[in-house]
């Protein structure tokens, strides 16, 4: 890192903050401060939608996800589109008729009490911890690779938000997102054509493509078809991408608060779905050239030798441990196998024979699997011996940023990453404050006058803030597999809410106890069969073993028709 | 429902956005279908 990366770090990240405090004028009560007074344009609203969704993490595991395992990953969001439209249809113009704060008031409206709280309860708690983990996962990554201490990478990732969000509200964070998404795209843009500028010469754009096809990571559609059968665990194919992703969308986008406060700061139901329809345009292609900068640094790599592990902090463990004799073996291996590998690379765009291209192309393929497995194996070998993340997919674009990239376009990338991550724990808190004030400190005490509401909001949102990064503080402690199942239990709750809405916008004969009842049943059994082999040995219950095991994308659309069903049979049973 | 909010750009009603949404998704996967054709 060089001062000048320091000069663009500090200047962007301040300025987002000072730019937050200017727009931070807003009416005290509690529609301006959480909706703006539902004053904003579609445009607005568009780029507040995607700078909710796309967090830091977006930007550094897609192009890992990408390098290790292609392109694939783009059909987790083909369900988006569909789900924006239905959301449009029915969500937006129910929730705006009824001047809502937050989805869960609607559900009070047609359900009951009891039904708005566990709902709002299950958002809380996974939305809080979520945007803890949030905080601590890109922490950890630049912590890792530049040395710095987790205790203040995780105060300034989370902390120095909260001044613009706590002050300005939910105009205040939208017009930030605004800023910080512009430069996030501009400087990601700038990383992908530097990584094809610095391809050897002779090797243009189309041509990294080949070569990265050749190695299995254009497989952007892929069916999930084996030899025997449909394969109901693999993550990311085109259904569960559409079937899958369309449940989750339509979850996250219509129910979860933290996108739902972000829609309803429209102006009107026009606004609101224009805003909804066009981020279900932009969000797949979008999605697909921040893929296809890790396909790029894939190609990249072919000719300048991938490390054992992308994670520096890893690898220095791994040289110094006990097993430091087998990591040199390992890495001397490495070494040969990349020096082969780039030669190989160097003949298949040498070559003009179309035959001869096959047989390079099938030896590129044996010397990507012999690094794959030199990088495996180092992977395991340091497992036991270091407390330093070993899956490095989430570290391979920033240890390119780092490695390769020139000084001040490296404090750039390095700012967007706090950027992205600004836009989405903001938006995350400003809706937990929303939920907490008006979906139970309302119901329980006289919040007073509408400046008093507003200056109470203002505490809230400080508390989620605070209690946000002390969840990052403790995941640090907690270790990697427990934020890895934090995640998944984010995708279990999801559903299940999905669920309950689903029930109140189209089963008008069910009510609210039956609803309730189904929730609690599917989220138990959801639990269960996510958990089933741990259940299955505390109980010693053989058969919860037996449960269908399926990928987490596929817990959103069984939780959602679960309830459904449940709640319906649940209410002929009542009558 | 007010005179503005029944004004939609660039169609006369809100399906003409929804055809636009699906038909585009549908066109990605066509095209992203055609590249893993071409490259694999």
């Amino acid at each position: 890192m060089t001062g000048l990366d320091w000069i663009v770090i500090s200047v962007l990240l301040t300025g987002i903050i000072l730019y937050g405090l200017y727009k931070s004028r807003t009416t005290k009560n509690l529609e301006g401060y959480f909706l703006s007074n539902r004053s904003l344009p579609w445009w607005l609203v568009l780029l507040s939608i995607m700078g909710t969704q796309a967090s830091a993490i977006t930007f550094l595991s897609g192009p890992g996800q990408a390098y290790a395992d292609g392109m694939r990953f783009v059909q987790y969001y083909f369900g988006l589109p569909i789900a924006m439209v239905i959301i449009c249809i029915t969500f937006v113009p129910i929730y705006n008729r009824l001047k809502v704060y937050t989805a869960y008031e609607f559900l009070q409206n047609r359900f009951d009490n009891k039904t708005r709280t566990l709902t709002s309860f299950l958002f809380l708690l996974q939305r809080g911890v979520s945007t803890g983990i949030s905080i601590y996962a890109p922490s950890i990554i630049l912590s890792s690779l530049f040395g710095w201490d987790i205790f203040w990478t995780n105060i300034i990732m989370g902390g120095m938000l909260i001044i613009y969000t706590a002050s300005g509200g939910a105009k205040a964070v939208a017009y930030t997102q605004q800023i910080q998404l512009i430069i996030i795209f501009i400087a990601m843009f700038m990383a992908g054509f530097m990584v094809v500028r610095m391809l050897p010469p002779d090797v243009g754009f189309v041509d990294a493509l080949d070569i990265s096809g050749k190695l299995g990571r254009m497989n952007i559609i892929t069916t999930g078809q084996t030899e025997n059968g449909f394969n109901w665990t693999d993550k990311y194919n085109i259904w569960s991408g559409i079937i899958g992703g369309f449940f989750l969308a339509l979850s996250y986008f219509g129910t979860d608060q933290s996108q739902v406060g972000r829609y309803l700061t429209a102006q009107n139901n026009r606004e609101s779905r224009l805003g909804l329809l066009m981020n279900g345009l932009v969000k797949i292609p979008m999605q697909f050239f921040i893929l296809l900068i890790g396909v790029l640094i894939f190609t990249f790599y072919q000719f300048n030798g991938a490390p054992l592990s992308f994670n520096a902090r890893l690898l220095e463990q791994g040289k110094n441990s006990v097993v430091k004799d087998s990591v040199q073996m390992l890495q001397v291996k490495i070494d040969s196998v990349n020096q082969e590998r780039k030669e190989t690379a160097v003949w298949y765009f040498n070559s003009k024979d179309a035959s001869e291209k096959i047989f390079i192309g099938q030896k590129l393929k044996e010397q990507q699997a012999a690094s794959d497995g030199y990088r495996l194996q180092f992977r395991k070998m340091t497992e036991r011996t270091s407390d330093a993340d070993a899956n490095d997919t989430n570290y391979v674009f920033l240890s390119f940023v780092k490695d390769y990239l020139p000084a001040g376009l490296k404090g750039l990338l390095i700012a967007i990453i706090f950027l992205a991550a600004w836009g989405s724990i903001a938006a995350a808190l400003n809706s937990l404050a929303s939920s907490s004030v008006v979906d139970f400190q309302r119901r329980v005490s006289d919040t007073g006058t509408p400046i008093n509401e507003y200056r109470l909001s203002r505490i809230h949102t400080l508390a989620w803030g605070v209690f946000c990064i002390i969840v990052a503080q403790f995941a640090h402690q907690l270790g990697q597999s427990l934020i890895e199942a934090v995640n998944v239990l984010g995708s279990l709750f999801y559903g299940v809410i999905l669920g309950i809405f689903l029930v109140a916008f189209y089963m008008k004969k069910v009510g609210g106890t039956a609803t309730f009842i189904a929730a609690i049943i599917v989220e138990l059994f959801l639990v269960v069969m996510f958990f089933q082999e741990w259940f299955a040995r505390v109980t010693g219950i053989e058969a919860i073993g037996e449960l269908p095991d399926v990928s987490f994308l596929w817990l959103n659309a069984i939780g959602a028709l679960g309830v459904m069903a449940i709640a319906r049979l649940v209410q002929i049973f009542r009558r | 429902m007010n005179e503005k909010e029944k004004e939609v750009p660039f169609f006369k009603d809100w399906n003409g956005w929804y055809t636009l949404v699906i038909g585009f998704l549908i066109f990605l996967i066509a095209i992203f279908w055609l590249l893993t054709e071409f490259f694999s």
